[in-house]
């Protein structure tokens, strides 16, 4: 007993540590509130101001209502369901991850262009279409996870009580998935609010552009970070209300319960469902693979070079080194976090969340934050040897984990939470030291977890790009970087390579995340 | 317990000093044996190529990152004293002016600058000094449109409604253009003829290339782009439907933009700089601005062969050192006339 009081110090101060060093960017930039640009303001609200947030409310309206009923539907089918191709069906609906949306927009702005026009093809209604078949494989992973922990049992009582199969699916179904169909639509809405990439290709005007017009249009750093903290706020009560419709939801699977039965659909069903889901990966998947593949082709045929500088061999190096580093540290840090965050209670739950403020900022706000903090560092000289933090690569490793850090640290306490609180309790109770309890008994049933949100994690480091381009050390150019290079000078043939490469890449740590669920058993085919 | 804890503290340390070991190896490695000197560029489209050739030329070893102009601006504002940057090169003249203004540049004390770029092209003060020119035109459909407009002004001719394309306002070109109509018209002028331009629905697209292959595509009919644009795309394809006409010649002269580079205040390198500097002026001109299809700051070098098949025009030399100064006028004038 004598232990408890260092551990609950030894835990605050790891928490308030890795707070510190996560939010700092952001408050930082925060400081500047202390003098607002009022001027600025007045004239951003009497001209693009009302266009953002209207803008803004629209694309995250539709893109998240469109996520939500192409995930879930997606999810019920395949989980529920038995028709032909289903297993395949289940992983491939989930590649879509691994196409960043930029190269997906470019890919399909080119080619609606031909169809609609160039006037056609820029509308935010397009824009929101191609958010969607990126963006729904947050909702349809979720989804998957919750009805597969809904066991057997409930839907067939449903069944014998009489409900049809639409009514198992509204009535019973839905209902007890909607805590994990709102933590995915919670991604979704993070990932909008944050875009700069796709939506700028589609003339769609959203707060992040905004943010990104004040701050190297107009220089106005104060005005870019007050309009920033506005979408930080944003994303904050988009937070609050995730946690609410995900009270009182927490649910441990008890042994012995049978899993969810998939039904057998008809042959006629069973097609449709297929040529529904096939649709989908044609649009997400098949089209800008096909099209990357006909432009690479394109410029080998016609002799055009594709050359940058170092060749594809360093970018690609680069690539996986920077995200493995990042992905590393980032669930590390994350683990530690979320061990000491769920023994300490649900004050320490709050404080924790914080260091993951980062998430709702877009990445090119995060990368001038940590290099204003960063460089206010270095200018004190206090680092041995005078190692320089910006623009190195501790400083480029920190500004990703500054911007992903939710993205590892959520995953790792979800699948923390799952743990019954009895395997931890008599662990403790037999004598075990946290730290070994947390060795031997919680990393290890979390392990599946824990790898999950490593994939998800790699899968967002390699694909990132705002922040590498501002931040990396000379000579560390990665794959996303050439195709910024390439796609603003409007040379598609050049970004196909880096582009199918990163895509590449990310269809791995895809087949890694879902072989992580399947055995963890939150997806089951 | 806390003996536990501290390992992992340790392990944690490791990690970092691991880490940062890796960043130092980076940023020491070249020691004094090489000259070398780091370079941002806010150009780089066939950069490469040309700093290859100057290592060549000279045994200088050059390291380069890139980044739009005000992005590596704000980053070179943001390191201070600390920037590893030597130099900083950008597209456009505003935002080397904005650089300059913000005690970012040193003024280079140099004959051989002096004598290669014109007086008109380098700052007052020898802070910046412009590599290569490029001109902001008017691009018409050869197959749709008989009189293209001649004027910046008469690009708001209401005959131009939906048959107009336009960068986006969040582009340096646009907001130096613009820049450059305040400073030849005034302000209130400038302001009318963007509303005209505005009134006629224009699409708005963020890339000169696409801009030119809507054109040709039939989706508008006359935009304006710069030039080199139009001639990378006649290199490719000599028959490309697209002709260019040298706006406000009987006025003005045609908006006129430059590739631009300076010395930082704060570059440990500064001799090596220079040195690039005074090589980018002279024997590299060449290869700087073909590599871009531009015409060339310094008059002893010839332009490019397509180039020349554009014609001889009058260009605007006076409003280039105004650029800066004026942009922040622009962007706002862009923002009140709701042009995208």
């Amino acid at each position: 007993m004598s232990g408890k009081i260092p551990s609950a110090v030894a835990g605050w101060a790891i928490i308030l540590v890795v707070v510190a060093l996560f939010a700092s960017p952001v408050i930082v930039l925060a400081w500047s509130l202390a003098d607002p640009a009022s001027e600025v303001w007045a004239q951003l609200w009497q001209t693009r101001l009302p266009r953002m947030i209207v803008d803004t409310a629209v694309l995250l309206i539709t893109v998240v209502l469109g996520a939500v009923v192409v995930g879930t539907s997606l999810a019920w089918l395949v989980s529920a369901h038995d028709f032909v191709g289903r297993s395949i069906i289940g992983w491939l609906l989930v590649t879509p991850l691994a196409i960043p949306g930029y190269v997906g927009g470019f890919v399909w702005l080119d080619t609606l262009s031909t169809v609609v026009g160039a006037r056609g093809v820029r509308s935010i209604w397009l824009c929101a279409a191609v958010l969607v078949v990126s963006l729904y494989p947050y909702v349809y992973l979720f989804a998957r996870a919750a009805f597969a922990d809904q066991g057997g049992d409930t839907l067939a009582a449903a069944r014998s009580l009489g409900c049809r199969p639409l009514e198992v699916f509204w009535r019973v179904a839905i209902p007890t998935a909607r805590p994990a169909i709102a933590a995915g639509a919670a991604l979704v809405a993070m990932e909008v609010l944050t875009d700069i990439g796709t939506v700028r290709l589609f003339n769609v005007s959203t707060l992040a552009d905004g943010v990104m017009r004040v701050w190297f249009d107009s220089g106005n750093r104060g005005a870019a970070t007050e309009l920033a903290s506005a979408l930080t706020g944003a994303a904050l009560v988009l937070v609050a209300a995730e946690r609410l419709l995900r009270r009182g939801a927490r649910r441990i699977r008890r042994a012995g319960e049978t899993p969810l039965v998939p039904r057998t659909l008809s042959p006629f069903r069973s097609w449709l469902t297929l040529i529904g889901s096939l649709m989908v990966i044609t649009v997400a998947v098949l089209v800008p693979l096909v099209r990357l593949i006909d432009w690479t082709l394109e410029a080998t045929r016609s002799g055009q070079a594709v050359t940058v500088a170092g060749g594809i061999g360093h970018h690609a190096t680069n690539t996986l080194m920077l995200a493995g580093i990042a992905t590393v540290v980032c669930i590390t840090i994350g683990t530690m976090l979320a061990l000491v965050v769920t023994r300490r209670g649900r004050a320490a739950r709050v404080v924790g969340r914080l260091a993951t403020v980062g998430y709702a900022m877009p990445g090119p706000v995060v990368a001038v934050g940590v290099v204003v903090t960063l460089a206010a560092l270095d200018r004190r000289d206090w680092l041995p040897g005078g190692f320089i933090l910006v623009g190195s690569l501790v400083g480029l490793v920190f500004a990703l984990v500054t911007r992903f850090f939710a993205v590892g640290y959520q995953g790792v306490e979800a699948s923390l939470d799952r743990l019954a609180p009895s395997t931890r309790e008599s662990a403790r109770i037999l004598g075990s030291s946290s730290v070994r309890t947390a060795v031997t008994v919680e990393i290890p049933a979390a392990r599946y977890g824990l790898l999950a949100a490593t994939a998800l994690l790699s899968v967002d480091m390699v694909k990132e790009l705002p922040i590498t381009l501002l931040l990396r050390p000379f000579g560390v150019d990665t794959l996303a970087v050439w195709v910024w290079q390439a796609t603003s000078e409007s040379l598609w043939a050049q970004a196909a390579v880096p582009s199918l490469l990163m895509i590449a890449v990310g269809m791995i740590a895809v087949g890694i995340l879902l072989t992580a669920l399947e055995r963890g058993g939150e997806f089951t085919s | 317990m806390s003996l536990r804890l501290r390992k992992f503290a340790m392990t944690a340390t490791a990690v970092a000093v691991v880490l940062s070991a890796c960043g130092t190896g980076e940023a020491s490695e070249p020691g004094e044996s090489t000259r070398q000197v780091t370079v941002y560029t806010g150009r780089h489209y066939g950069i490469e190529p040309v700093f290859e050739e100057f290592t060549a030329a000279t045994g200088i070893k050059v390291r380069f990152t890139t980044g739009s102009d005000p992005e590596l601006r704000e980053r070179l504002a943001a390191e201070g004293d600390n920037t590893p940057a030597d130099l900083i090169m950008t597209a456009d003249a505003a935002n080397i002016e904005l650089a300059a203004a913000a005690g970012l540049l040193s003024a280079v004390d140099s004959d051989v600058l002096r004598e290669a770029i014109p007086a008109e092209l380098r700052a007052s003060d020898d802070t910046w000094f412009s590599l290569s020119r490029r001109l902001r035109v008017i691009m018409s459909s050869k197959v749709r449109v008989e009189n293209p407009p001649t004027t910046y002004e008469s690009v708001g001719d209401p005959q131009w409604k939906g048959r107009l394309c336009l960068r986006p306002s969040t582009h340096p070109y646009t907001q130096s253009l613009v820049a450059g109509m305040i400073n030849n018209y005034g302000e209130d002028a400038a302001r009318e003829i963007v509303d005209a331009w505005v009134a006629n629905d224009p699409l708005y697209i963020n890339s000169d290339t696409d801009i030119l292959k809507a054109i040709s595509a039939g989706d508008c009919d006359i935009a304006l782009t710069n030039s080199y644009y139009l001639a990378r795309l006649l290199t490719e394809d000599a028959s490309f439907p697209v002709a260019l006409t040298w706006p406000d010649q009987e006025s003005f002269g045609t908006h006129l933009n430059v590739s631009a580079a300076a010395v930082t205040a704060a570059s440990a390198n500064r001799s090596e700089a220079i040195e690039l500097l005074e090589w980018l002026a002279t024997d590299g001109q060449k290869t700087f601005s073909d590599a871009n299809n531009e015409f060339p700051a310094n008059p002893k070098v010839e332009p490019g062969a397509v180039l020349a098949g554009f014609g001889s025009f009058v260009a605007d030399l006076r409003s280039v050192r105004e650029l800066g100064r004026l942009n922040p006028v622009a962007v706002e004038l862009l923002s009140a006339a709701k042009y995208k």
